[in-house]
């Protein structure tokens, strides 16, 4: 399922939760792990000058640094490595998300494991001139499913048994499927389909009605079983759910409830705007509040 | 020592030999090397003799020395109106002493001027509209530049810059596949976003030769996507040359002359493959004004212009707004407080003062764009042209005639300042980083993207 | 001594300073190289040509341009100095006299009161030119004793004038001192400095086709100088 897995790490705390996950996958699965990380930001139009994101001071670029950094990772990472067979680190300049991608275009990894977003306001100044964060970026556009694990809670030690596929029926969701039913199948996981009826205001304009939530929940049955359970071959052991509220907010009640170790969904927020990285779209909410790791799929 | 290993009279023409400049960190031992340095008399004084002809020498001799140059100079303003800033005395200083002395200088005085070449002068050109009699000491700072590079006594980055061009035709090591993977790349991300979106590559007779900065390349693909993006919901018939793609010069930074003249053409033989009706730059200044402006007189044309008809991108930006190739949804204007940075290379020197307001009349919430004092063709350098951004050894110096933008900046009182200009953009970000005054920037690509309306048949099916 | 500076010297003086200026004039327009200067001359003559007069019209008006308005003080005593320094040797009736005598022709000539009031200018002027460089340290910085010296050849001729016209002291003597520093001045135009009478006008001339031809002015409504 997974042969290489491409794990994007700040090498702090701050990843060693997403670092459990990606060590822990590329022992259970065999998997080439490419350690990936980005150490700064060239400062000066042309010139060698870096800012390094770690320590936030300026140095200059040169192979002896590049060997250093990549070192401290080694280190950072030592007792992992130890019992990590295939794996390689690459250490690269540039605005992150931009070279996340760029890697990923390079070495085509099956899977990208990330942290959730690091910093907050005060963080370095090339972020102020940038709407969305790191992860915002590379889920959007990145050219596989990107698993993201954002809090401690999120990741999991044993391997995966119960999965999550939520939807909302958009062509999105239909591929986010496709991969889950692989997933399922070749790791033979428990799937449970999930949609969540949107209830707020915003979304219908008034407060609806008890009789017609129920029916709206009905109707969504009928068209998880017409689109998705008509595709579901050869696996045993499955369930499907609607519940009604904020979306967010039930997905991750519904994992909870069913001790998911894996929640997929499919990214479609269009646009990367300065109102959204707030509020965040139903995906990016998941991603925040769930107690496991959630991949996210574009296409 | 005549020639060093690195600091020498030789430019950079291999890649080895730029690796092995870069692997010197810093630019230790090249400016180590630099203290020792000959100077080739002969050469430098022959060179002026064929050089220097009416206009650079009338200029050295009939200034009247009345320092009416001063406060034009936001050099000479931020650093306490030290007259050692005042522009005809940075000049007469170097250049001035040079020609008196009919080129019998030593290694001393030529590093003494290389400081003044680099770190006192952004070439901005605004000196010369306040002399009296014309004389434009930013020129003359550039020709300057020119018998510096000559000598070998020229900033490390500035011989790694025009080696650049020497080697690559680009700013950076970015090859003509790089180019090319990136923006096929760009395209890819966004295809979804945008249905029928492509980047046509090497096509004939196309309305539109588009040419980037390298930099973009590198470390700003997005602005590949979003020009490519306008350009698609613009219904322009548009393309990118394989080769020839590199707008920049810091070739021109370095005065290096003879690369300056190898890159034009490179672009320029571009133009005469492809056979577009125009070309559209990106937003750089330098770029439009050394491709554009200088350029076709370093390869000889006579016209003074390049073989294609050439614009900025914001007179493209400008036109398609005027003419409704893309429309602006006037309830996405921006609607805080917005100024507009007036780069020197194609506003005080190509004058595009008006174009670049036009665009603002669009995309600006009427009543929300402020001014910044002085404006338009007489507004201030950003602080870091000319190479100065790039100049390691200079960099207090960089830093301090940051605060000339700041301050207009924060007298503006506004939030935002628009500055279609690679480096102008860098400028403001290195002076938010340096002084926190808490503005935002940005090109205009991003923000036009968020605020154009998408006709029907370029939305993405559901 | 007076008929020799009324006369040979006259004759040497004024030819030195005419064909002077005459040449350093051509010379400078030849010396352009649109190569060398960047700047097609010849293929835009008319566009040139407006920035040309464009260029040279707004600095000949007092608080014309952004450069004369950032330096008010500067712009009173500078046209202060010059409008007499131009107009009084031209128009003065005692030197139309003179040349109607030598030349067969005169020019229109000044009122007495006010030819009086522009030779005071100029001196009061040229004082506080001097002050001026003494004063403030950017031109102190750029000032050498050269300077001084064009000065006070410019302005020998209207002290010594003044001197002569309210006949203080032997006028003769005053006189043939004027007329003998009005000679020095009109020799010295074409070799020092002074040929800014003319170099200004192709100076600025140039630079108005720079930027009229190349660095923008036809891409709308031009340099506000």
């Amino acid at each position: 399922m997974f042969k290489k897995i491409l794990f994007a790490t700040s090498a702090t705390e701050a990843s060693d939760h997403a670092a459990r996950v990606a060590f822990n996958m590329a022992h259970t699965y065999d998997a080439h792990l490419d350690i990936f990380h980005v150490l700064g930001v060239p400062t000066r139009g042309f010139s060698q000058v870096v800012l390094d994101v770690k320590t936030k001071e300026k140095v200059v670029l040169d192979d002896e640094y590049v060997a250093w950094v990549e070192e401290e990772i080694k280190v950072h990472y030592t007792k992992q490595l130890e019992t990590t067979k295939k794996y390689s680190i690459k250490v690269a300049i540039g605005l992150p998300h931009r070279e996340v991608l760029r890697a990923a275009r390079e070495l085509k990894p099956d899977l990208i494991v990330m942290g959730g977003s690091t910093g907050g306001d005060e963080d370095s100044v090339y972020k102020k001139s940038m709407v969305g964060s790191t992860l915002q970026r590379v889920a959007k556009v990145a050219p596989c499913p990107v698993l993201v694990v954002n809090r401690p809670a999120a990741s999991f030690w044993g391997g995966m048994s119960n999965v999550v596929f939520g939807t909302d029926f958009s062509k999105a969701s239909d591929a986010a499927f496709q991969f889950a039913l692989k997933l399922v199948k070749a790791l033979s996981c428990e799937l449970h389909i999930f949609h969540a009826l949107d209830i707020s205001n915003m979304q219908t304009g008034r407060i609806l009605s008890q009789d017609e939530i129920e029916s709206k929940i009905r109707e969504s049955l009928r068209r998880i079983r017409g689109r998705y359970i008509s595709e579901i071959k050869g696996i045993s052991n499955y369930s499907f759910e609607v519940w009604e509220g904020i979306p967010y907010v039930e997905v991750v009640k519904y994992a909870r409830e069913v001790h998911a170790d894996l929640i997929i969904m499919a990214h479609h927020t269009r646009k990367t705007s300065q109102k959204d990285t707030r509020l965040g779209s139903n995906i990016e909410q998941v991603i925040v509040r769930a107690g496991c790791p959630v991949i996210s799929i574009n296409r | 020592m005549p020639e060093g290993t690195f600091c020498n009279k030789k430019p950079i023409e291999t890649e080895e030999a730029l690796k092995a400049l870069l692997g010197d960190t810093g630019g230790k031992q090249y400016y180590e090397e630099m203290l020792s340095l000959d100077v080739d008399r002969d050469l430098l004084w022959k060179t002026i003799q064929n050089t220097l002809k009416s206009r650079l020498k009338t200029w050295l001799e009939i200034c009247a020395h009345c320092g009416m140059c001063a406060d034009s100079c936001f050099l000479y303003l931020i650093n306490d109106q030290d007259p050692k800033q005042v522009p005809a005395y940075k000049i007469q200083s170097t250049l001035g002493e040079i020609v008196k002395r009919k080129g019998n200088v030593d290694n001393a005085f030529m590093r003494m001027v290389m400081e003044t070449a680099w770190a006192k002068c952004t070439c901005c050109n605004r000196c010369g509209m306040y002399c009296p009699h014309g004389i434009d000491m930013g020129i003359m700072f550039g020709y300057l530049r020119g018998l510096c590079y000559q000598q070998g006594f020229v900033p490390w980055e500035m011989k790694i810059g025009a080696g650049m061009h020497r080697v690559y035709r680009a700013q950076m090591d970015v090859t003509d596949e790089d180019f090319v993977e990136t923006f096929e790349w760009m395209v890819e991300e966004y295809e979804e976003d945008y249905p029928g979106l492509e980047v046509p590559v090497d096509k004939k007779g196309a309305d539109i030769l588009y040419t980037v900065n390298a930099r973009e390349v590198k470390h700003y693909p997005e602005d590949l996507a979003e020009a490519a993006i306008l350009f698609h919901l613009a219904g322009e018939n548009w393309t990118v040359p394989t080769s020839g793609w590199e707008q920049t010069s810091l070739a021109m930074f370095a005065g290096d002359w003879a690369a300056c003249k190898m890159q034009v053409e490179h672009v320029y033989a571009a133009m005469e493959r492809l056979k577009p009706k125009r070309m559209v730059g990106t937003e750089c200044g330098h770029a439009h004004r050394a491709t554009v402006v200088e350029g076709p007189y370093w390869a000889g044309r006579s016209s003074g212009k390049p073989p294609v008809e050439s614009i900025h991108y914001v007179e493209w930006l400008a036109e398609a707004l005027r003419e409704g190739k893309l429309k602006i949804d006037p309830a996405k204007r921006l609607k805080v407080p917005v100024t507009l940075q007036d780069s020197c290379n194609y506003v005080r020197n190509n004058g595009l003062k008006d174009v670049t307001r036009e665009i603002m009349s669009y995309i600006v919430e009427p009543g929300y764009f402020k001014e910044m004092t002085p404006n338009k063709e007489h507004n201030y350098c950003c602080g870091g042209g000319g190479g100065f951004n790039g100049i390691g050894l200079f960099r207090p110096q960089r830093n301090k005639a940051l605060i000339t933008k700041r301050d207009q900046l924060l007298y503006s009182g506004a939030e935002m300042v628009i500055a279609p200009c690679h480096n102008c953009w860098d400028a403001i970000r290195d002076l938010e980083e340096e002084y926190e005054i808490g503005i935002r920037w940005s090109f205009l690509k991003p923000l036009v993207i968020n605020m154009v309306e998408i006709p029907e048949h370029f939305k993405p099916k559901e | 001594m007076y008929d020799f500076v009324t006369g040979p010297l006259f004759w040497l003086s004024l030819g030195i300073c005419l064909i002077g200026m005459l040449v350093r004039f051509i010379l400078y327009f030849k010396g352009l190289s649109w190569q060398l200067d960047r700047v097609a001359y010849k293929a835009y003559p008319i566009q040139g040509l407006k920035g040309a007069m464009t260029s040279i019209l707004r600095w000949l008006i007092p608080f014309g341009t952004y450069g004369w308005r950032k330096q008010p003080f500067m712009t009173v005593i500078f046209f202060g100095f010059h409008l007499g320094a131009v107009l009084v040797p031209l128009f003065l009736l005692a030197h139309n006299l003179f040349i109607e005598e030598k030349l067969g022709f005169s020019f229109i000539t000044l009122n007495p009161l006010l030819a009086d009031v522009l030779s005071w200018t100029v001196v009061v002027s040229a004082a506080l030119l001097a002050l001026r460089r003494i004063a403030l340290p950017e031109v102190r910085i750029l000032t050498t004793s050269y300077d001084y010296f064009i000065l006070l050849i410019s302005v020998a001729p209207f002290i010594t004038g003044l001197l002569a016209r309210y006949t203080l002291g032997n006028y003769t003597f005053w006189l043939t001192v004027h007329i003998l520093c009005g000679e020095v001045l009109m020799i010295a135009i074409p070799f020092t400095k002074l040929s800014h009478i003319v170099l200004f006008f192709a100076s600025r001339a140039q630079l108005g086709m720079d930027y009229a031809i190349k660095r923008g002015g036809m891409k709308g409504k031009g340099m506000a100088w």
